[in-house]
């Protein structure tokens, strides 16, 4: 059977956070209506995926953990009831300090998630503020300790640096008190200020600091968090051996997916495609036609014919670690990567990239400037 | 004189940039009914998109308009519109020669301005009727009485009971007509004498050959007559003969002494039409030309570059055909390490270069990357030898040249004296030699220096109006070379000179002009993976630097739920971006890198 991972879009929050471009509403009362309507969706486009067996299952948002038990486990008995879930199937979910409850992650537990995620961002009581959220460190503190004692041994943390005013220092503070933790695997991401956001209508009066710093800061974290057992696997992703998060791993290893949600993007059939980022629209096209209409990338998107099959391919893996095996590579595309690609060698000498088992990779440095260097590397549709 | 040269006036309109000549032109046309009101298109006369755009003249016109007069009889007036720009000086000067007199207009809220007095001073050696029109009088800031004087103190001509009009509104122009015919002198000329017409512009037109424009001095001319152009000796069989009314040309049996018309006769490209030569019969030749003929001469010269490489043959095409209508446009093949290959162009002045590269940006759809603008410097070598330069990178090394001559020009500013001092510090730093100072009035002086050209080419005139709130003027020809104290700058990027960089600079100014440049190009060279050294040198002596640090970071769109498509629109659109860049050695420079260098006035104000 064809594997697929299913991503579940929750489009609410309690509060936007400063720097979210994410697509999420705070009515949360719509909930339980939204709930009920996605779980009809995926019963109703279940025979779709008949033929194939999800591996990994991620519901994200926006703030899933929202979701109240009840709720919850009536979209999880839609998945189950609906999809053919693999035994020892990869089930996340995202939860943010804050919302929730001993009585809440017992219903998770129960309803079969093995993984959480959880947002946390900074231990820096002022940088939360700063950044928006919701909670304080203790209450991550409160929410990590509960979620442990209900048996999740599978925890993911969410990290950001570069923040306005954060210092190199500030944020590996930050790094070590979440490594004291010990959870199973840390994101930590760049701040990007985005357009249609507060930082992005603020930008003037933030102090970001300054690039160099941002790469000593991103070079350090790498250092330390190998140190400390967590290993790079993505470009911002780290963790302990045998956890590192399968789904995140399938974007970029090429493999299919559905979205379900307004937003959510989907690889499946070899096609790329979204939903319209509307609650509305989505609600009122589910409930009139019991689907939702599919905006391909291949018909919306000039950049398509642009970027070839094998560019996305290199674009995407590159994303890890692992990098690109020359005899993959030649398996699935008939021609000898350098053959296509003669520039990735000049970026190993120059230490952005190294060769290792037969498979081109990025290093740290070469991470940090990986627009840059696949700028300079892909075809664009061009024969070499 | 002839009876049908008694009704015969030539005039032409010669005015400040902006003060309304155009306008006039077109009151004037539609008043005496050449052209219906309802068919009347803004400024008629100015027939380039360009010109109507940017409100000045490029190009001379000639336009012919039969006029019944008071006194009742019919008259042929002829307006020969003349560029109002500096550069094109010498094709006024050509025009004025085609005519008896000339109206000046000034604008009654401005008053005079330098070219104002540029052009009355080439009116008055033209021994032309001069009738001043003070224009604008609808506006609230006119001052008509006080402009008035203005004309009688400065020019020393008789303002007393001239026309105050409003070419906008259409206010008193009647009376501009009547000083026309009561004014400006019928013209002389013997129809049955040998053949003398003065060329005063001609135009190229893909089905007749080029139209030649020509203000018949003496003698007769029609159809099937072989004419000899007396600067070449080139003779042609004429065509056809005729006038140039408001919409074209207005086919005739003959023209003859007195009259403005034109002349085809399958000539095929302007430059064999010199403004200012002399056309006669090949039979019946007259004995000596009209004086004052010269080849308009390039003093401006400057690289122009496709953006696109592969663009450089539409480059060529582009600038052959602007060259089948501007005889003083020049051009020929360079190349350039940096830049590709281009063209070396010549221009009569700043004025003239920023058209051409316009037009071919606007009309021709074509990107350019263009040097900083040069003049030619004439150098006189060690071994005897006497070059001219007119690309900097050709500049020959220092211990070769045993002397440098630049060209300087004549400057006169106008401007309102709260001003002076900033454009005199302005002028000193400019290396100006100070010549004298007039007070036009009370509130206005007029200046005048003598000034290297190269410093005028370099941004002065941004400077002078950032300086003066943009109220002073400027108007300038050439006077000569001097001797001068020259130095050859060069950039290099990462060690290796960009030769499309380089120029030549007074010694006394090479050090902050370096450090400028070395500075606008850190800030317009993205960084890349690698440290970017840039240094300005005199020879291989170092006199500025500048680093560009390396890349270490850039945009890591969070990828989320797996949505890709703005990681590969983030890659497309610097692949876009990418394409457009020159690379220089190792070194990748957006084509802005090489125009922000030529714009350093924003630090100068």
């Amino acid at each position: 059977m064809k594997r697929l991972g299913l991503y579940i879009h929750i489009p609410f929050c309690q509060k936007k956070c400063n720097y979210c471009d994410f697509y999420s509403l705070t009515c949360i009362n719509r909930l339980s209506e939204y709930i009920c309507a996605i779980s009809k969706q995926i019963e109703n486009d279940s025979p779709l995926y008949k033929d194939y067996e999800i591996d990994t299952v991620f519901i994200g948002g926006g703030t899933p953990s929202l979701v109240l038990p009840k709720d919850f486990n009536s979209l999880v008995n839609s998945i189950k009831n609906n999809l053919n879930l693999t035994q020892g199937c990869e089930f996340s979910l995202e939860a943010n300090p804050g919302t929730l409850t001993k009585e809440k992650l017992i219903a998770y537990k129960n309803a079969g998630v093995n993984r959480l995620s959880m947002g946390l961002q900074s231990t820096n009581e002022n940088e939360l503020k700063m950044l928006g959220r919701i909670h304080t460190l203790d209450d991550f503190e409160e929410s990590f300790r509960l979620a442990r004692e209900c048996g999740f041994d599978n925890i993911s943390v969410d990290l950001m640096y570069s923040l306005p005013n954060q210092t190199k220092k500030d944020f590996i503070k930050s790094l070590k008190d979440v490594i004291s933790y010990n959870p199973e695997h840390i994101s930590s991401y760049l701040l990007k200020i985005e357009k249609n956001t507060y930082f992005g209508k603020i930008e003037n009066s933030l102090s970001l600091p300054d690039d160099d710093e941002q790469y000593n800061t991103y070079i350090l974290m790498c250092e330390l968090l190998e140190k400390n057992g967590y290993m790079q696997y993505e470009i911002s992703n780290f963790a302990k051996k045998g956890y590192e998060s399968n789904h995140n791993k399938r974007y970029w290893l090429s493999e299919e997916y559905v979205g379900i949600g307004p937003s959510a993007h989907s690889y499946f059939n070899g096609k790329r495609y979204s939903y319209k980022s509307n609650l509305e629209e989505y609600l009122s096209e589910l409930s009139q036609a019991g689907t939702v209409k599919k905006i391909y990338e291949a018909e919306n998107d000039e950049f398509e014919a642009q970027i070839t099959k094998s560019d996305e391919y290199l674009m995407l893996k590159l994303r890890l670690s692992d990098g690109i095996n020359q005899n993959e590579y030649f398996s699935r595309f008939g021609e000898e990567l350098l053959e296509k690609y003669p520039k990735l060698k000049s970026y190993v000498s120059l230490g952005y990239m190294k060769l290792k088992d037969n498979s081109y990779s990025f290093t740290p440095k070469g991470f940090f400037v990986s627009n840059y260097i696949l700028t300079d590397i892909l075809s664009f549709g061009q024969n070499s | 004189m002839t009876d049908k040269q008694k009704n015969i006036r030539n005039f032409s309109i010669i005015a400040h940039i902006d003060h309304g000549k155009s306008t006039l032109a077109d009151r004037i046309l539609e008043y005496s009914n050449a052209v219906a009101k309802r068919e009347m298109e803004e400024q008629l006369l100015d027939n380039m998109d360009l010109e109507k755009e940017r409100g000045i003249t490029i190009k001379a016109r000639a336009v012919r308009i039969n006029y019944k007069h008071k006194d009742g009889e019919e008259y042929v007036l002829n307006l020969i519109d003349t560029p109002g720009h500096v550069d094109f000086n010498y094709e006024v000067s050509r025009s004025l020669t085609a005519c008896e007199g000339a109206l000046l207009v000034v604008d009654s809220t401005q008053g005079i301005e330098a070219q104002t007095l540029a052009n009355a001073y080439l009116a008055v050696d033209c021994d032309l009727e001069i009738v001043p029109v003070i224009n604008k009088i609808d506006l609230p800031s006119a001052d008509v009485d006080r402009v008035r004087n203005e004309i009688e103190d400065v020019i020393g001509i008789v303002a007393e009971d001239c026309p105050a009009v409003s070419a906008k509104v259409g206010l008193n122009i009647d009376q501009v007509l009547d000083a026309i015919i009561e004014k400006i002198p019928a013209p002389k000329g013997d129809p049955n004498a040998p053949l003398k017409c003065l060329i005063f512009d001609s135009h190229y037109n893909s089905y007749l050959g080029v139209v030649v424009y020509v203000r018949v001095m003496d003698g007769t001319l029609k159809a099937g007559d072989t004419i000899r152009l007396m600067s070449t000796g080139a003779r042609y069989d004429v065509v056809e003969v005729g006038h140039l009314n408001a919409f074209g040309l207005e086919k005739a049996e003959t023209i003859s002494a007195g009259e403005v018309g034109y002349i085809t006769a399958s000539i095929k490209t302007v430059s064999e039409t010199r403004v200012g030569d002399t056309v006669t019969l090949d039979s019946n030749p007259t004995d000596a030309p009209l004086k004052g003929f010269k080849e308009a001469l390039p003093m401006v010269f400057s690289g122009i570059y496709p953006a696109d490489g592969a663009r450089y043959n539409d480059l060529r095409d582009a600038l052959e055909k602007l060259k089948l209508n501007d005889a003083a446009l020049s051009f020929e093949p360079e190349t350039s390490i940096a830049l590709g290959f281009g063209f070396r162009c010549g221009f009569l002045g700043l004025l003239h270069m920023e058209i051409i590269q316009e037009r071919l940006e606007r009309e021709f759809n074509l990107d350019l990357i263009t040097t900083a603008p040069s003049v030619i410097y004439k150098i006189e070598k060690t071994n005897g030898e006497t070059i001219m330069v007119d690309n900097p990178s050709n500049y020959p090394a220092s211990d070769t040249i045993k002397t440098a001559y630049e060209p300087v020009v004549k400057t006169s500013i106008i401007t309102p004296t709260d001003f002076v001092g900033g454009i005199m510090d302005l002028c000193q730093d400019r290396r100006g030699t100070f010549k004298d100072m007039k007070y036009l009035d009370s509130s206005r002086v007029e200046l005048h220096y003598i000034m290297p050209l190269n410093e005028i080419v370099y941004d002065f005139f941004d400077a002078l109006k950032s300086r003066s709130k943009g109220y002073a003027s400027l108007d300038y020809e050439l006077a000569g070379y001097e001797a001068s104290n020259l130095v050859k700058l060069d950039f290099l990027l990462n060690g290796e000179i960009v030769d499309a960089l380089t120029f030549i600079v007074h010694t006394e100014k090479a050090y902050t002009r370096a450090r400028k440049i070395a500075e606008k190009l850190k800030d317009n060279i993205s960084r890349q993976l690698f440290e970017i050294p840039i240094q300005a040198a005199i020879g291989s002596k170092v006199i500025a630097r500048e680093t560009v640090k390396a890349l270490r970071k850039d945009v890591l769109a969070k990828c989320y739920g797996g949505d890709i498509t703005r990681k590969k629109k983030l890659l497309e659109k610097q692949k876009e971006g990418k394409k457009k860049m020159r690379r220089l050695g190792s070194v990748e420079v957006t084509p802005e890198a090489f125009m922000a260098v030529l714009k350093l006035d924003d630090s100068e104000k």
